[in-house]
């Protein structure tokens, strides 16, 4: 069932036309509008979009975290080894959601548990999942506490969430997502939380422990330089829609789609080299508008009424995504060709 | 930096007792811990920081929004940390300040125009010409008027900060301090709001406090930066040298952790261990000694200074000290 790619890894998990879709008061909400990707075995894949762009939707549908109603899963499918994981029941679901795939969150203090220990939480997955009794569930909890660098795991493991500091709760989050060795972490701005010094540790913590464990994650972030040094892989979203994938290298450094190049413009860049005062800074390039509303049926590009290079054609129909050689995949009218 | 500064700072201190709590500990949140450093006309300076090293409430204290423990804060060459309320009021109208959440700041029952001409209406300006003036500066900052009678909740976050700058300006102030004005925002967002603070700067000479913790935008905005760590100034002076050439450990940290979209090359990371430690018992000698891979003996037991190391550059560091 396995696809094979290029680089002959093949893909743990495929997402193919993925339309998760909300009822809402004044019409339909398209969130997530025919979205693909794969996410291959033992990579880092990024996904990158501002808010609204269906980022996290996509990943909460990937464990079925979105209630329904109000969401729809309108079509698509979301393969894991092959097997359709929209097809499952909650009974299947529950088998996979911390077991097989593990996903952690932007803000720990909302994810963990006030009233729990910090060492019930981490072996809360693995007591159910491998039925272990207290005794092996507390060494597990202490286990994986060392493993994400907290210093005196034995005495953490029974404190609460609230005497732990923000990175420290992150690292807490990380311990029980990873607790029942998953083959998938996905990371929904896992970082944006907190401060750059703790979000290294975090970062550099996540893929030393993808390395040992062999997981592949998906990092959802609005962070570009996150992104550029972690992930192998990025996808960049608007409005519900992919627009653009490539090597991370390579989008970084020489981006397609109108929106990626307007992002990395929009962004101001730390200048280490010595030099430059403020006062010779280019201005920032500004998007014009903002994110459009995903409500009713949309034609044509989504980005073109923002967009520099928009055309009569933007406005009538949308892009497909074309292959320009090397993964680097757009979906625009006016991006020449490779 | 000609003439006389705007704003003197001089030893600023904001200690929050602790009560006695659940953990019956006493003592102080030495949360602004002397503070120093002035301001030029049509200056900015940025304050950068982990989160709880003091730079918001030493901003707060500036514009008294929180009373100072100790210390001056000469507005103009005015000392203003003495004054009563009434004698303070002219200054207020001077400073403004712009907060993260504008959603937050902004009143919900009243309408957008109202909002902005709030302050107009608090410092006695007639009803006749605050219409005016406020359709002037929806126009400033690039609403359209017809704006003016809509809600805050109807306006996008982009936007809405864009009301919290109108409000800002409707004073005409000379210094508005701006707290993570953009920290809340997306990428293509905050650009619009950093560029709309550049312009008003540019035509209306005003100067900027800018905090953040985003040190790429404070580097874009800023003329000098000062880093804080646990209540204290470690580095401050030109931005140019500071994100070029830092000379404090902290700052070589700081910067070394900021992921960035450009090939790493030769950059090598300076991961910090732990968090930073607790205000109410911060390490003796150097704060930052714990953390610092260039600690000496003297670290531990006695505090730097900050000393003029030149162009008035300021640096806290045994190892700058000559």
């Amino acid at each position: 069932m396995a696809v094979t790619h290029s680089d002959s890894r093949e893909a743990i998990v495929e997402v193919d036309d993925l339309k998760v879709w909300f009822a809402s008061r004044d019409g339909i909400v398209r969130a997530v509008d025919g979205v693909s990707f794969d996410l291959l075995r033992g990579e880092t894949l990024g996904i990158v979009g501002e808010s609204g762009c269906g980022k996290s939707v996509t990943a909460m549908t990937m464990l079925r975290l979105i209630p329904s109603p109000p969401s729809v899963i309108a079509g698509g499918a979301i393969r894991y080894h092959g097997e359709d994981l929209l097809t499952f029941d909650e009974d299947r679901m529950r088998a996979i959601r911390g077991n097989e795939i593990s996903m952690i969150f932007q803000d720990p203090m909302t994810s963990l548990n006030p009233v729990l220990t910090v060492g019930e939480q981490i072996a809360e997955t693995a007591v159910l999942h491998q039925k272990l009794d207290p005794r092996a569930a507390r060494a597990l909890a202490v286990e994986m506490l060392q493993k994400v660098n907290i210093p005196e795991p034995r005495r953490r493991a029974d404190e609460y969430p609230h005497q732990f500091s923000g990175g420290m709760r992150q690292r807490a989050m990380i311990a029980a997502a990873l607790a029942c060795r998953p083959k998938v972490l996905i990371a929904d701005e896992p970082t944006t939380a907190l401060d750059v010094t703790i979000q290294a540790q975090i970062l550099e913590l996540m893929l030393n422990l993808k390395r040992e464990l062999g997981m592949s994650i998906i990092l959802i972030t609005h962070d570009l330089g996150v992104v550029a040094e972690t992930c192998a892989r990025v996808v960049v979203m608007y409005a519900g829609r992919k627009v653009e994938e490539a090597a991370a290298a390579e989008l970084f450094a020489a981006p397609l789609h109108p929106y990626t190049q307007g992002l990395l413009s929009a962004t101001p860049r730390l200048e280490t080299a010595p030099g430059a005062h403020r006062r010779e800074r280019p201005r920032l390039q500004e998007i014009p508008g903002m994110v459009p509303m995903l409500k009713g049926e949309r034609i044509g590009c989504s980005f073109a009424p923002r967009c520099p290079k928009a055309a009569a054609i933007c406005r009538e129909s949308a892009p497909r995504l074309e292959d320009r050689g090397n993964g680097h995949s757009v979906a625009c009218f006016n991006c020449g060709s490779a | 930096m000609a003439g006389a500064p705007l704003l003197d700072v001089r030893d600023l201190k904001k200690y929050f007792p602790l009560k006695r709590g659940v953990f019956r500990e006493r003592g102080d949140v030495r949360a602004v811990d002397g503070v120093s450093f002035a301001l030029a006309h049509g200056e900015t300076i940025g304050i950068v920081g982990e989160s709880g090293c003091g730079k918001s409430t030493a901003a707060k204290v500036i514009m008294r929004l929180i009373e100072p423990t100790a210390g001056q804060v000469r507005f103009d060459g005015v000392e203003v940390t003495a004054m009563t309320k009434a004698q303070f009021r002219p200054y207020r109208r001077r400073m403004q300040i712009l907060f993260q959440d504008p959603y937050a700041s902004l009143n919900p029952r009243m309408s957008a125009g109202a909002i902005v001409g709030e302050p107009l209406r608090n410092f006695g300006v007639p009803a006749s010409e605050r219409t005016a003036r406020v359709e002037q500066l929806f126009d400033r900052i690039g609403l359209h008027r017809e704006a003016m009678r809509k809600y805050a909740h109807e306006f996008s976050g982009g936007q809405q900060q864009r009301l919290g700058i109108a409000r800002a300006l409707a004073l005409e102030p000379q210094l508005i301090i701006c707290d993570e004005p953009v920290s809340a925002l997306d990428v293509s967002i905050q650009a619009q709001i950093i560029n709309l603070l550049v312009d008003l700067q540019q035509d209306l000479g005003i100067s900027y406090i800018f905090v953040a913790h985003d040190l790429a935008v404070v580097q874009h905005i800023s003329d000098r930066v000062a880093v804080m760590y646990l209540g204290r100034l470690v580095e401050i002076g030109d931005g140019s040298r500071l994100f070029g050439q830092p000379l404090h450990p902290y700052t070589r940290a700081l910067l070394s952790a900021v992921p960035r979209t450009t090939a790493m090359g030769e950059r090598r990371r300076i991961v910090l261990k732990g968090d930073v430690p607790s205000p109410v018992s911060p390490p003796p000698g150097c704060h930052f000694h714990p953390r610092c891979p260039d600690a000496m003996e003297r670290c531990r037991r006695q505090a730097p200074e900050l000393r003029d190391v030149g162009e008035s550059y300021r640096v806290a560091c045994w190892l700058h000290a000559a």
